[in-house]
């Protein structure tokens, strides 16, 4: 494949009704040339949706979409020059692997000779040199999938879209099949947008992560950031598990909140970076792997009620009393003071300041 | 108990086995005789037949209005097929997928000839297509048997489609196929065994085709089915056996040759 | 839309543009030529059958639903219909359960047995049945040797004969309407209804069958609006024994030339066939909802 400029993407202002449906509200993302964007969110979210107004499948009600800052709003997907991998793989079942892949060239009209030489060098890519002459049923599924991501690559186009494209396949292949993508992407330096809604997947592949909710942008960032400071409860606990806890603003200046979360009979104080009102009532969130477990202290007292080995780590989930759901806390060692922590034991919980996160909510 | 249990359910099976058995007897024999008879060689119809000679093959041949009415039958066949999947293959591309009420009810509409009499729309037509000019003309005939035809490459046409994902026309556009492009390298391929399915009974139902045929019969425009049944009324010899059979063979031919093509269990009759 | 309105809206909304499939258009080809050729001309034939020589009139109507003769033919037609559904039903439904529960392996044999009347002429059909059953035919010949008869017996005119043909055009559409439906109802729910203590034919009749209605209603309606619409097995088998509204069109329209009657009682036949299609229609869309 040539060497082309990577191409930057850019909604501005999109928003898609069906009937009575909001599919996205006036949302604006934009994707920096060679970087591969996740879309995250629940079912329904619009991440289909997003990837459609971008290849031309759907009209936007309003905005713009721009690719390499050209306005291609009103061109059609067939003029967009895009690369897309769909969650079915969408092969041709009447033509060969060999067939499908030069698909995009025939249209271009490339010489017969070239496309043969594209098609062999895109199966070598994927690493199914000699495939030509089978039909996509006669291939696992992992090898379909590497065939509509030779398909979709052997056009060289200017960006990739992918809509879960391993969505269909089983865990182990599924890592594989991460790890390969995004070796691809990157030596190929192809601005790539993939839908997702496992979180591992965004997390493990992208370099940004877009969350979306409803059909809104809730949070873009790479995806340390959007894990580690999470803007609202939403995404806290969307990717990953988050503790959230209702904190109370004792003191607001310079930039800086004093926090109180009042747990049981216990108040852990933290002094976090923020804006907010004296008095003020707002949600904090906190990650299992931050929460401090001791055997006393001043922290928040919890009993533990159930412990999980999770290969890597432990899973502990502890009970405080006047609260309705548990307190999760991951560990390395089952170790505190000591001994190992059992079901039934009694416990202090806190956090070091700067894992508390200033979520957005108010609390209610 | 468990003896018991197994003949118990050896009963069911073996009484509905003697049933369907006899079913198949039933649906075959009448089929299976005029085969038998029409090798006969005496000049009245008698089974079992006492001789085999091809004669009254022949005489098909020798008999005109046979083969001439054969001749308009499979001209009419084919073409009200052929202007049916003009007509219907568009047709049932924009309604298949739609989920808009219009096109539910326009594809209600399109598979209505089904439902209503061959004999009266016959009649109807006749004097319809002769206050507009047509008169009894073929081109009359090939107006009423694609009304008939429609529905058939229609509602098969609109089950293939249906069951043809989507993204898969929608790939082929972001690989750069315009919409030409795109009907006549995606669509058409994956629709053939739909339009064949839905061809080849439009062509049966033509070919064998009296309510609507009679109506407009004249000595060049009378089908196949006309001069067999007004032979029928005048003669009983074994010369129409032959023509069934010849009939049949020809209807068989044109299923196996769907077959190969197209897969014909997607077809709906 | 009002200028007030358009003021409201923020930004101008784009027009949906489709890109791949066709739009609805495309259909008209096909619904322009079967309005002219399919809906009109029974309109124009339900308008006409009102205007005699002498302008509108009536009087076929009239005649049609007083003469004790035509009252007759009307009410055959019906009892034709009903009779041949029934005789298919009970005919049809147990061939189906049986290639749904019992054929295994034998089930492209049957379905091609099932397809294989459909590939013949219907003349060709009852053609068979007249040689089977004539003077010196199969089944004369048959129960003579067996002494059951001296004489043989004239079978061809009578009007048992048009209902085994009738069954006999008919049944494979039953058949497959109802296996249709039977293949989806998973064979455990009889069983289970077994182990809880009902007899196999209990089980049948209050698991198995409740269920399997969908299908009979859809053959049922399909036989019924296919008898009714037939009249070569008449003609052929019935000696004229057997007349019924579409017999009696193709006679008058052969004889007399009588248009403005067989246009009536065309019409009557087409109210039967709409009733029929609006049946039809409110089962497909009870079975829409369910899926
Ligand atoms: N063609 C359409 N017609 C009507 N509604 C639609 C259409 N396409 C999408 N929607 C609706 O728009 C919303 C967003 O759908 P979208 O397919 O973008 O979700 P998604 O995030 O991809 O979900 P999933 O993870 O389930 O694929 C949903 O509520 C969906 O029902
Ligand atoms: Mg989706």
């Amino acid at each position: 494949m040539t060497d082309r400029p990577a191409l930057s993407v850019a909604l501005e202002d999109i928003s898609k009704t069906f009937g009575p449906v909001h599919a996205l509200r006036p949302t604006s993302l934009s994707v920096e040339p060679g970087e591969m964007l996740a879309l995250l969110g629940p079912s329904g979210c619009g991440k289909t949706t997003t990837l459609r107004v971008i290849a031309g499948f759907e009209t936007p009600d309003t905005g713009t979409v721009r690719i390499g800052g050209v306005d291609v709003t009103d061109l059609r997907p067939n003029r967009r020059n895009l690369g897309m991998v769909f969650q079915n793989y969408s092969l041709f079942p009447h033509m060969t692997v060999g067939q499908n892949i030069a698909f995009g060239l025939r249209m271009r009209r490339v010489d017969k000779a070239t496309q043969g030489q594209k098609v062999r060098d895109a199966l070598a890519l994927v690493r199914l040199a000699g495939f030509e002459d089978r039909f996509a049923h006669q291939l696992s599924g992992g090898q379909q999938q590497r065939v509509a991501l030779a398909r979709a690559l052997v056009t060289d186009p200017s960006v990739l879209l992918l809509d879960e494209p391993l969505g269909a396949l089983d865990k182990n292949l599924r890592e594989g099949m991460q790890f390969e993508l995004r070796q691809l992407q990157k030596r190929l330096d192809i601005t790539s947008i993939l839908v997702t809604h496992d979180q591992e997947e965004a997390l493990t592949m992208s370099d940004r992560v877009a969350v979306l909710s409803a059909g809104e942008i809730l949070q873009v960032g790479p995806p340390s950031a959007v894990y580690e400071r999470p803007r609202n409860r939403f995404v806290s606990e969307f990717l990953g598990t988050a503790n959230v806890f209702e904190a109370t603003v004792e003191r607001a200046e310079g930039g800086r909140l004093a926090l109180a979360v009042a747990a049981g009979t216990a108040t852990v104080r933290s002094l976090v970076p923020g804006e907010g009102i004296l008095g003020g009532r707002r949600l904090v969130a906190v990650r299992p792997e931050k929460i401090d477990v001791a055997r006393n202290g001043d922290g928040i007292p919890a009993r533990v009620v159930e412990h999980v080995f999770r290969g890597s780590y432990h899973a502990y989930s502890l009970e405080v009393p006047g609260r309705a759901v548990p307190v999760f806390a991951y560990r390395q060692t089952p170790l505190v003071d000591g001994a190992a922590l059992a079901p039934g034991d009694a416990v202090r919980l806190g956090w070091p300041a700067e894992w508390l996160v200033l979520l957005d909510d108010e609390a209610p | 108990m468990r003896a018991r249990r197994r003949r118990r359910t050896d009963w069911a099976k073996v009484g509905l086995g003697t049933f369907v058995v006899l079913f198949f007897l039933f649906v075959m024999a009448p089929i299976v005789v005029v085969v038998v008879v029409s090798f006969g060689e005496a000049e009245f119809i008698s089974f079992p037949i006492q001789s085999v000679s091809l004669r009254w093959y022949r005489r098909i041949v020798e008999y005109r209005p046979f083969i001439d009415s054969l001749l308009v039958s499979l001209q009419l066949a084919f073409s009200s097929a052929l202007l049916a999947c003009l007509l219907g293959i568009p047709a049932a591309l924009a309604l298949a997928r739609s989920q808009r009420p219009l096109a539910q009810a326009l594809a209600t509409f399109l598979l209505a000839p089904l439902s209503m009499p061959a004999i009266v729309l016959g009649f109807a037509l006749l004097y319809y297509l002769s206050a507009l000019g047509f008169g009894v003309s073929f081109d009359a005939l090939l107006v009423a048997h694609t009304v008939i035809a429609i529905p058939y490459v229609t509602r098969n046409v609109i089950a293939v489609y249906r069951a043809v994902p989507g993204d898969l026309e929608e790939a082929a556009a972001i690989l750069g196929a315009g919409r030409f492009e795109t009907f006549r390298l995606v669509t058409l391929p994956l629709i053939k065994p739909g339009v064949f399915a839905g061809s080849l009974f439009a062509i049966l139902i033509s070919l064998d085709n009296l309510p609507i045929s009679f109506f407009f019969g004249t000595s060049s425009t009378n089908t196949l089915p006309v001069v067999m049944l007004s032979y029928l009324q005048n003669q009983f010899d074994p010369s129409v056996a032959a023509v069934c059979t010849v009939q049949m063979a020809l209807a068989v031919v044109a299923l196996l040759v769907v077959e190969r093509i197209g897969d014909i269990r997607s077809a709906s009759v | 839309m009002t200028a007030g309105d358009i003021a409201a809206v923020p930004a101008r909304r784009r027009r949906a543009r489709r890109f791949v499939g066709l739009g609805l258009g495309w259909s008209l080809l096909a619904v322009g030529f079967l309005l002219a050729f399919f809906l009109l001309p029974l309109i124009d034939n339900g308008i006409k059958s009102f205007f005699g020589p002498d302008g509108f009139s009536t009087a076929p109507y009239r005649k049609l639903l007083s003469d004790p003769y035509y009252l007759a033919v009307t009410w055959r037609t019906l009892q034709v219909s009903a009779i041949v559904t029934v005789a298919s039903l009970l005919v049809g439904y147990p061939v189906a359960y049986f290639f749904v529960r019992y054929a295994g392996r034998w089930q492209t044999l049957m379905i091609m047995l099932l397809i294989a009347p459909l590939l013949t002429s219907i003349i060709m059909r009852t053609f068979g049945w007249q040689v089977l059953f004539a003077r010196r035919g199969v089944v004369n010949v048959v129960l003579r040797d067996l002494g059951i008869i001296e004489r043989p017996l004239n079978l061809v005119n009578d009007p048992a004969m048009v209902y085994v043909g009738l069954v006999h055009v008919l049944v494979p559409f039953m058949v497959l309407s109802i296996a249709a439906v039977l293949q989806r109802i998973d064979p455990r729910l009889e069983e289970s209804a077994m182990i809880l203590g009902a007899g196999r034919l209990r089980a049948f009749l209050s698991v198995t069958l409740p269920l399997s209605l969908d299908g009979v209603a859809t053959g049922c309606i399909l036989v019924f609006m296919l008898t009714n619409g037939s009249f070569i097995t008449m003609l052929l088998l019935g000696g004229g024994n057997v007349v019924t509204l579409p017999l009696l069109i193709y006679q008058q329209f052969n004889l007399t030339r009588d248009t403005a009657f067989a246009g009536a009682m065309g019409n009557v036949l087409l109210v039967f066939a709409v009733a029929c299609l609006f049946v039809q229609l409110r089962l497909i869309a009870r079975r829409g909802v369910k899926a």
